[in-house]
């Protein structure tokens, strides 16, 4: 029994080498530098911001390569989250603003006036803000007075109700400085954690309410060049579930007010005053234009309700529990009452290439699905625009749904529709209350839905909302790979929960870019960092797990086979220093090299061709056909090794001219010769990147073996006690037959790899193959790419080295792989440094 | 300023308000090197493994190898083997007396067979004679380490603490090293044979000169393998304090008379410690090119005298004695010549095939640019 168990450990200890440590440490490695080469993009370098894509976790760079969906927030990732106050509803008129004075537009409830007349009251109106207002309000007709009362009161909450900062620096130039005179709202620097208020302040300063500054206790507004200072007494902040905001100040005049902004579904049901119905309309027609829409609403106080809301307040504040939900509460009661003052759209620009992405996107076969907090027609319109739904898509909509079993049935109706005309393409829009819904009860059924639309897009949702979505893809029997991208501090746990989370570094701060695994400056990055470099990753880390595979099968098999011929002894065919530096010396190099530099095709066919983003996709080269492939491929390389040995030694006839014969010793280290030759060789064949590195490292592999073997078996080593490889490498180098031996069987290992190859590249080529076809000749040649290649960079250092060791690096040789490589790299590369390299390196 | 703090809370906006402030300042500074290698933009060779690349490579290395091939094919044929089984199994020869007369006796009696053979012409040299034993198992893992290399390069210290894994052969009985230790040794081939020439029919039998030096590496014989060192320059006398390995009829100093090939440095003992890769092995034991012998062995009646002591009946093993020449490539394999007869004609043939598939689906790939 103890023989039995000691032999089991035995050959436990010998076998172990199929699966190696040295495999870890390698992709470890790979994953971590190979990432380096995602910062150093200059491609996705963002030169406005100076921001270059940050990676923030080494672990997932061949997931960029199989993702199947994309979610991405819409503002500030779609669009530049740089908003553009353009058009507002006061009190039921719609008034767009053009070069900073308000124009109203469209049909006005006294449409029975001319246009011209209209203009004209509109001029004065608009001279109004430049002239003092005294003397105008004097002029102006009674209903015109009551509307620049409205118009004062709107621009006054816009410009108060909000948590705007302003660079000191800035103010104190412009208090001090000769502009104070005519103070133009550009000369003010505002930040604002939020873009809309950035660009509703900016707004109101240009229309003639500007906001100055707020000190502890008080904020100014200088107003038509007259300067009030209003009380801050409450902010009651911004939150996502009440989307909305207020503040309660103290006008100059003693009154308090409250104003409130916010979505529009959160202010409107609190409204009891205002043109609700037609603002309404407003809103609803600046969404259709893609604007965001904020709704800004008031209310007056007295002293005593403003007593009451104060202590509210301040016992919500001070709360030492539940401090949370007391808040909540006592803005709930706060916020109520309001007077409605008017909506304010402003725009936000799509950030450039969307459209192109998102079609490239489209085109790897990855589904977009947008996530958004918008509301449905602004989320549709802006989709519209960006390129999500095309005109010709069969839009379906799932929103506004009230009750599961209606859900329900819009659900089983928009699938049928779907299996109906199916030639289309299909759109799908959600909002956040109808997912709620259709997640609950009927997720198979909106799965259903979802898997047959190309495009998804969903309004209205909160932030969990995001996650709970792509949770549900997430864990959907296909276990697809799911990457989301967002900016914002909404996002994040959509970030999170994905697969893959991408944070753009935008305007509303870091917390996306922290919680991501990549960060990148902009959207239309996206489809390099997945195309491309995915697609390389994918590529890399596929060939390295495999070929770690196929090279320890190689090497343990006929380990594995000797055991037949020396009674299960678990001797080993190599020695020890071979069985350790095997996976260590021998291998790792070229493999990892080809890792980290492998480019199958040129980068620009993959980002112009994104239907090669299909050919790796659901894991293909990691597919049980590939890597039992890969497995036979080393089995029967291993079975050539030992079997071609095996009957080289016959009936154990002399190898050697002198009629002297080997001994177990030789016989491995025959098998092992033979073994680290082809396993580099078919490294190079899977090699489509050859540079100076992969030469190196290749050859150099092969040369060190030999080197290695040869020190290794020349000395007697005083600290060994078994001297069992002395000279047996240099005997077996000695034997003509093992040297026609050991090229019969590299030749004949790599002969059935390379027919494979051939016969699949004509008989069933992927377009990848198809793809790389079509831009051979492009390369350099191979010995060009052979000569050392330091760039300025910090290589260099290595590089003068090798060429002072290798000398073979002359000058001119230099010049004329470059003159080679140019005309190739240039085509659409602006820079190129490299080519300034002066031969005095070399 | 507690609530001003919290004001701030939406987007945590003021670290992007810095940053941008700060990029102002250093514009470009986050811009990576503009370089060949970290752009990915190495100057490379992007070689493709197509049909009109392989197809030449297939044939040139067809033809090649069956060139190649058919060189090693009559290279091996040209040499020549002659070998005989004298294990003794029953009715076949005089050395079945010998092996019957061993049966089940440990140790074997010394006995004396011979093997008569006669050649009609030349066997063309230089003629090595080798032993061969078949069922033996030199490669199994407990049988290979029971050995002591620093014992063997004649460390006298090692000479009298053999090293562990010699067990059970490291020390005898009574307690005494062994030397050489381990079973290897232990095992060491003790069958001798002469070979005896008779000219003419009927004529006396000439002893043919066997050479039984250079059967060993030369690195083995000089360098790894050294007596220890001569006690009043006598072997025996280094040697005292040890006992040869149960096995052996006679002292490791006392196999053969020659001082350079007595000891640990004896060469058929070197040849046997070097352990063989499979359980079907031969050794060397001597080469025939001295006198009228160094062209080859001349035709006529040969006799080989053995002294039959190693027992392998009782394993299974089979003894054989062969006679082969040498060439460069070493004793007659015809597997080298044949392999690459066969891969060089496979690689012609899946060559033609390669073409076929080529031109045809070439057709079709034009047909498809037409389309």
């Amino acid at each position: 029994i103890l023989r039995f168990i000691s032999d089991f450990l035995a050959f436990l200890v010998l076998y172990n080498f199929i699966i190696p440590i040295s495999l870890y440490v390698t992709v470890e490695m790979q994953k971590f530098l190979g990432s380096f080469f995602i910062g150093w993009d200059l491609d996705l370098y963002h030169e406005e911001s100076d921001q270059k894509a940050q990676v923030n976790t080494s672990d997932l760079n061949e997931e960029l390569g199989q993702v199947e969906y994309v979610f991405t927030d819409k503002t500030g990732t779609l669009t530049e989250n740089e908003m553009q106050f353009r058009e507002c509803s006061i009190n039921g008129m719609k008034y767009q603003e053009i070069n900073g004075r308000l124009v109203p537009e469209g049909p006005t409830p006294d449409s029975s006036e001319g246009n011209l007349t209209y203009l004209s009251s509109l001029s004065h109106l608009n001279n109004l803000s430049h002239l003092t207002s005294s003397s105008s309000f004097r002029t102006s007709p009674e209903n015109e007075t009551e509307l620049i009362k409205e118009h004062d009161l709107f621009f006054k909450a816009v410009s108060l109700c909000h948590t705007v900062q302003i660079s000191n620096a800035h103010t104190d130039c412009v208090g001090d400085g000769p502009w104070q005179s005519n103070l133009t709202p550009s000369s003010l620097e505002y930040y604002a954690s939020s873009p809309d208020e950035k660009a509703l302040v900016e707004a109101a300063a240009r229309i003639g309410i500007v906001f100055i500054g707020n000190s502890e206790e008080t904020m100014e507004v200088k107003i038509l060049g007259k300067l009030e200072r209003y009380k801050l007494l409450h902010i009651l902040e911004f939150d996502s579930d009440r989307r909305r905001m207020s503040v309660i100040v103290q006008a100059p005049s003693g009154e308090k007010f409250l104003f409130a902004k916010g979505a529009e579904s959160s202010i409107l049901p609190k409204c009891i005053g205002g043109e609700i119905e037609k603002t309404r309309i407003h809103v609803d027609e600046f969404a259709l234009k893609g604007l965001r829409t904020l709704c800004i609403a008031y209310r007056q106080f007295t002293s005593k309700e403003y007593e009451a809301v104060d202590r509210r307040l301040f016992e919500a504040r001070t709360a030492l529990q539940q401090r949370e939900e007391k808040l909540a509460d006592a803005f709930q009661f706060v916020e109520k009452d309001l007077i409605l003052l008017g909506a304010t759209a402003v725009e936000d620009r799509l950030q450039d290439k969307v459209r192109e992405t998102i079609e490239a996107l489209r085109m790897a076969g990855i589904k977009v699905w947008v996530l958004t907090g918008d509301k449905h027609e602004t989320a549709v319109s802006v989709s519209l625009s960006c390129g999500h739904f095309h005109r010709t898509m069969n839009i379906l909509e799932l929103i506004n749904q009230k009750s599961d079993s209606e859900c329900a049935e819009q659900l089983r109706q928009l699938a049928r529709r779907i299996t109906e005309d199916h030639v289309i393409q299909h759109g799908l829009v959600v909002d956040g209350t109808s997912l709620s819904l259709a997640l609950r009860e009927h997720e198979k059924l909106f799965m259903e839905v979802c898997r047959n639309c190309s495009a998804v897009l969903c309004c209205r949702m909160a932030p969990l909302q995001k996650a709970k979505v792509i949770r549900l893809i997430k864990i959907s029997p296909e276990k697809p790979i799911t990457l989301a991208v967002g900016d914002g501090a909404n996002d994040v746990s959509m970030i999170q929960e994905a697969h893959v989370g991408i944070g753009i570094m935008g305007k509303e701060g870091r917390q996306a870019a922290r919680n991501s695994d990549y960060a990148i400056a902009r959207f239309k990055f996206l489809s390099k960092l997945l195309l491309v470099h995915g697609h390389f990753y994918y590529i890399r880390i596929a060939t390295l797990v495999q070929y770690f595979f196929y090279k320890n099968v190689c090497f343990i098999t006929p380990q594995f086979l000797y055991q037949f011929y020396c009674l299960f002894s678990q001797q080993t065919l190599y020695d020890s220093v071979y069985l350790t530096l095997y996976n260590i010396c021998f291998t790792s190099l070229p493999i990892l090299i080809y890792s980290l530099l492998e480019q199958h095709i040129d980068p620009h066919v993959l980002q112009n061709k994104p239907a090669l983003y299909r050919d790796i996709s659901k894991n293909r080269l990691l597919s049980i056909k590939t890597f039992l492939y890969w497995t036979i491929l080393g089995f029967s390389h291993a079975f050539i090794f030992f079997f071609g040995s095996y009957f080289l030694i016959g009936k154990d006839v002399s190898l050697l001219g002198n009629g002297q014969m080997f001994g177990n010793w030789t016989f491995g280290t025959l098998v092992f010769t033979v073994m680290v030759i082809t396993v580099t060789v078919k490294m190079a064949l899977e090699t489509h990147f050859w540079t100076w590195i992969n030469h190196l490292v290749t050859w150099g592999s092969i040369i060190f073996y030999f080197i290695f073997s040869l020190f290794y078996g020349g000395i007697l080593w005083p600290f060994l006690s078994s001297q069992n490889m002395y000279f047996v490498f240099i005997q077996l180098l000695s034997s003509g037959s093992a040297w026609f031996a050991i090229i019969l069987m590299v030749v004949t290992c790599l002969l059935l790899d390379i027919m494979k190859k051939v016969f699949d590249r004509h008989l069933y080529p992927t377009s990848t193959e198809k793809a790389q076809l079509t831009e051979t000749n492009a390369g350099i040649k191979c010995l060009d790419s052979m000569c050392c290649f330091p760039g300025e960079t910090a290589c260099t250092s290595v590089g003068r080295m090798l060429e002072r060791v290798i000398g073979r690096c002359s000058p001119t040789h230099i010049s004329r792989s470059w003159s080679a490589s140019d005309p190739f790299y240039t085509n659409d590369r602006s820079i190129l440094t490299l080519s300034t390299m002066d031969s005095s390196t070399c | 300023a507690a609530p001003r703090l919290a004001q701030r809370g939406r987007g945590g906006g003021r670290p992007g308000a810095a940053a941008m402030t700060w990029s102002a300042t250093a514009r470009g500074a986050h811009q990576p090197d503009n370089t060949a290698f970290t752009q990915q933009r190495l100057p490379a060779w992007q070689p493709l493994l197509s049909a009109s690349i392989a197809l030449p490579l297939f044939f040139c290395a067809g033809l090649a190898f069956i060139g190649l091939g058919l060189g090693l094919y009559y290279s091996s044929n040209g040499i020549k083997e002659l070998e005989y089984d004298y294990t003794g199994d029953a009715g076949t020869g005089n050395c079945s007396l010998c092996a019957a007369a061993g049966q089940g006796r440990a140790p074997p009696p010394s006995c004396s067979c011979a093997w008569y053979f006669s050649l009609a012409e030349l066997f063309q040299g230089p003629v090595y004679l080798y032993y061969e034993l078949t069922n033996f198992y030199q490669n199994n893992r407990r049988y290979g380490v029971s050995r002591d290399d620093r014992q063997l390069s004649g460390v006298r210290f090692a000479l009298f603490h053999p090293a562990n894994e010699c067990a059970p052969y490291q020390r005898s009985a009574g307690g005494l090293p062994i030397a050489p230790c381990g079973a290897i040794a232990n095992s060491l081939f003790n069958d001798s044979f002469s070979l005896w020439h008779q000219r003419q029919p009927g004529g006396p039998y000439v002893e043919v000169p066997l050479d039984r030096t250079g059967i060993a590496w030369w690195t083995d014989y000089h360098v790894k393998f050294r007596n220890p060192p001569l006690v009043n320059g006598s072997l025996a006398l280094a040697f005292r304090g040890t006992v040869p390995p149960p096995n052996w009829h006679r002292p490791v100093y006392e196999l053969s008379r020659d001082p350079n090939n007595t000891g640990f440095i004896n060469q058929d003992f070197v040849v046997w410690m070097r352990t063989a890769a499979l359980p079907t092995f031969r050794k060397l034991y001597a080469r025939i090119r001295q006198g009228n012998y160094s062209a080859g062995l001349p035709r006529g009646a040969y006799r080989v005298n053995i002294t039959y002591n190693y027992p392998v009946r009782a394993f299974g093993g089979h003894k054989l004695l062969i006679f082969s020449s040498i060439s460069w490539m070493g004793g007659k394999n015809p597997f080298l010549g044949i392999a690459y007869l066969v891969v060089g004609s496979l690689c012609i043939l899946t060559g033609f095939v390669m073409l076929v598939v080529y031109i045809r689906y070439q057709d079709q790939d034009d047909d498809d640019d037409d389309d």
